[in-house]
């Protein structure tokens, strides 16, 4: 039994992203903005298992996490399966040292990416109404995310990578 | 003969792992479906030992106060209005229910609580979400044992608001940020910083004289309309307990 939790631990750390992303920590917020929690896991699971593997769990988590924001006219889902995929196409740096800090600019990157696709989609969707003062927070919510993910990443990532790898050679 | 028996074995079908993802993308287009319900129960479940306790009851009773005060000067004055012209149709809001936010999303684009009544304890889609302050929102979705509130703050949140002081109705329009923007149809709107929103008496979606909050300042005229912030009046970021309203408009 414990062997099997081990060998399915990042499997079983997937389950644990939509529950961070109810639960919603204000202490590691920044200007009421989170980190962009699903990329702590998609990175490392990604890198690991290649960009095909990245690009079908971010969708997983894409339709995981769009069934629990309400918004219906608007998907997680397109900037997810893009870093999935752009994820799985990163190769181990040799320098462990300079591996920590390429998380954070990799995850930093990727959340500019979810933020813009997202942003994009709401101003699409208010096009019509022509509001320039959404911009404002718009552009804040993504410099707030990119900048909490940049730097939570090396913590969180490499220590899931450590643990997917482990995880991966007992099985 | 040896080399189609390889190739008939190596079909993508023949290999159960691409069967066990199929599976798990079933489940999650029915998690999706269900809109999370089952996640959201069962954070229920796990959140329950860190809800909000009851020494939090005088802060909020305070603050109850204080809006019961607002509500009832401009019931008051509605009323007035309401016996003069004869026309409006009355609300009734018999049944009210407390709730706990065991769920707060108020920074970044989403912008939602989540309550721990559901819709075994009668809460439906549509009913309006108040705390101390006044306006958070609308039940946008239910599971059983929780319910989904889409703040007023969301930039998927419009609704229609009551300008007090001038006595106009205009547009409330979340920004994905703490300042919705109330937009007015009308460029000769006299609309000054300090001036009180309610909801609107016109609104199918809200019953009147919900207090929201105030204009905290104006935006430049655009075409045919002016646009002002609003800064509200109940905070959803500390609010722990609030009130669901079970009324038929």
């Amino acid at each position: 039994m414990n062997k099997f939790f081990i060998n399915k631990l990042s499997i079983i750390s997937f389950i644990f992203i939509p529950i961070i992303f109810l639960w919603h920590p204000n202490w590691v917020g920044f200007l009421g903005v989170q980190p962009y929690w699903p990329l702590f896991w998609l990175l490392p699971w990604s890198m690991i298992n290649g960009p095909v593997n990245g690009l079908i769990f971010g969708l997983f988590l894409g339709l995981i996490l769009d069934s629990l924001t309400l918004d219906n006219n608007f998907t997680q889902i397109p900037g997810l399966i893009f870093c999935g995929f752009l994820f799985g196409r990163i190769k181990f740096h040799s320098n462990t040292f300079v591996g920590h800090f390429r998380y954070g600019l990799i995850c930093s990157l990727g959340s500019f990416l979810c933020g813009t696709l997202y942003f994009l989609q709401i101003l699409f969707r208010n096009f019509s109404d022509s509001n320039y003062s959404i911009f404002v927070p718009g552009i804040k919510n993504i410099l707030a995310e990119v900048f909490l993910t940049g730097f939570f990443a090396p913590f969180v990532c490499s220590h899931l990578l450590r643990i997917f790898k482990s995880s991966r050679k007992t099985s | 003969m040896l080399s189609i028996r390889r190739i008939s074995t190596n079909r993508w079908w023949h290999k159960k792992k691409n069967w066990i993802l199929f599976a798990i993308f079933l489940f999650l287009v029915f998690v999706r479906i269900t809109k999370g319900s089952f996640y959201k129960d069962f954070y229920y479940f796990i959140s329950k030992p860190f809800w909000p306790g009851q020494f939090q009851k005088e802060v909020v009773l305070e603050s109850i106060d204080q809006e019961n005060l607002i509500k009832l000067n401009l019931l008051k004055k509605d009323n007035l209005r309401l016996r003069r012209i004869l026309s409006l149709q009355e609300s009734s809001n018999n049944e009210n229910i407390s709730a706990a936010v065991i769920s707060r999303k108020t920074g970044s684009w989403w912008r939602q609580i989540i309550l721990n009544k559901g819709s075994k304890d009668g809460v439906e889609v549509g009913n309006v979400v108040i705390g101390p302050g006044g306006l958070l929102g609308r039940v946008n979705n239910t599971s059983l044992f929780t319910s989904s509130v889409i703040l007023i703050t969301s930039p998927e949140s419009k609704l229609g608001v009551w300008v007090d002081r001038i006595q106009v109705n205009g547009l409330l329009v979340g920004l994905g940020d703490d300042y919705p923007s109330l937009i007015l149809y009308s460029k000769d709107a006299d609309i000054k910083v300090g001036d009180f929103v309610s909801s609107s008496p016109a609104s199918t979606l809200l019953p009147p004289n919900i207090p929201i909050g105030f204009v905290q300042s104006i935006d430049k005229t655009l075409k045919s309309k002016k646009t002002a912030k609003i800064s509200l009046l109940a905070k959803p970021h500390v609010i722990d307990w609030v009130q669901i309203l079970k009324v038929n408009i």
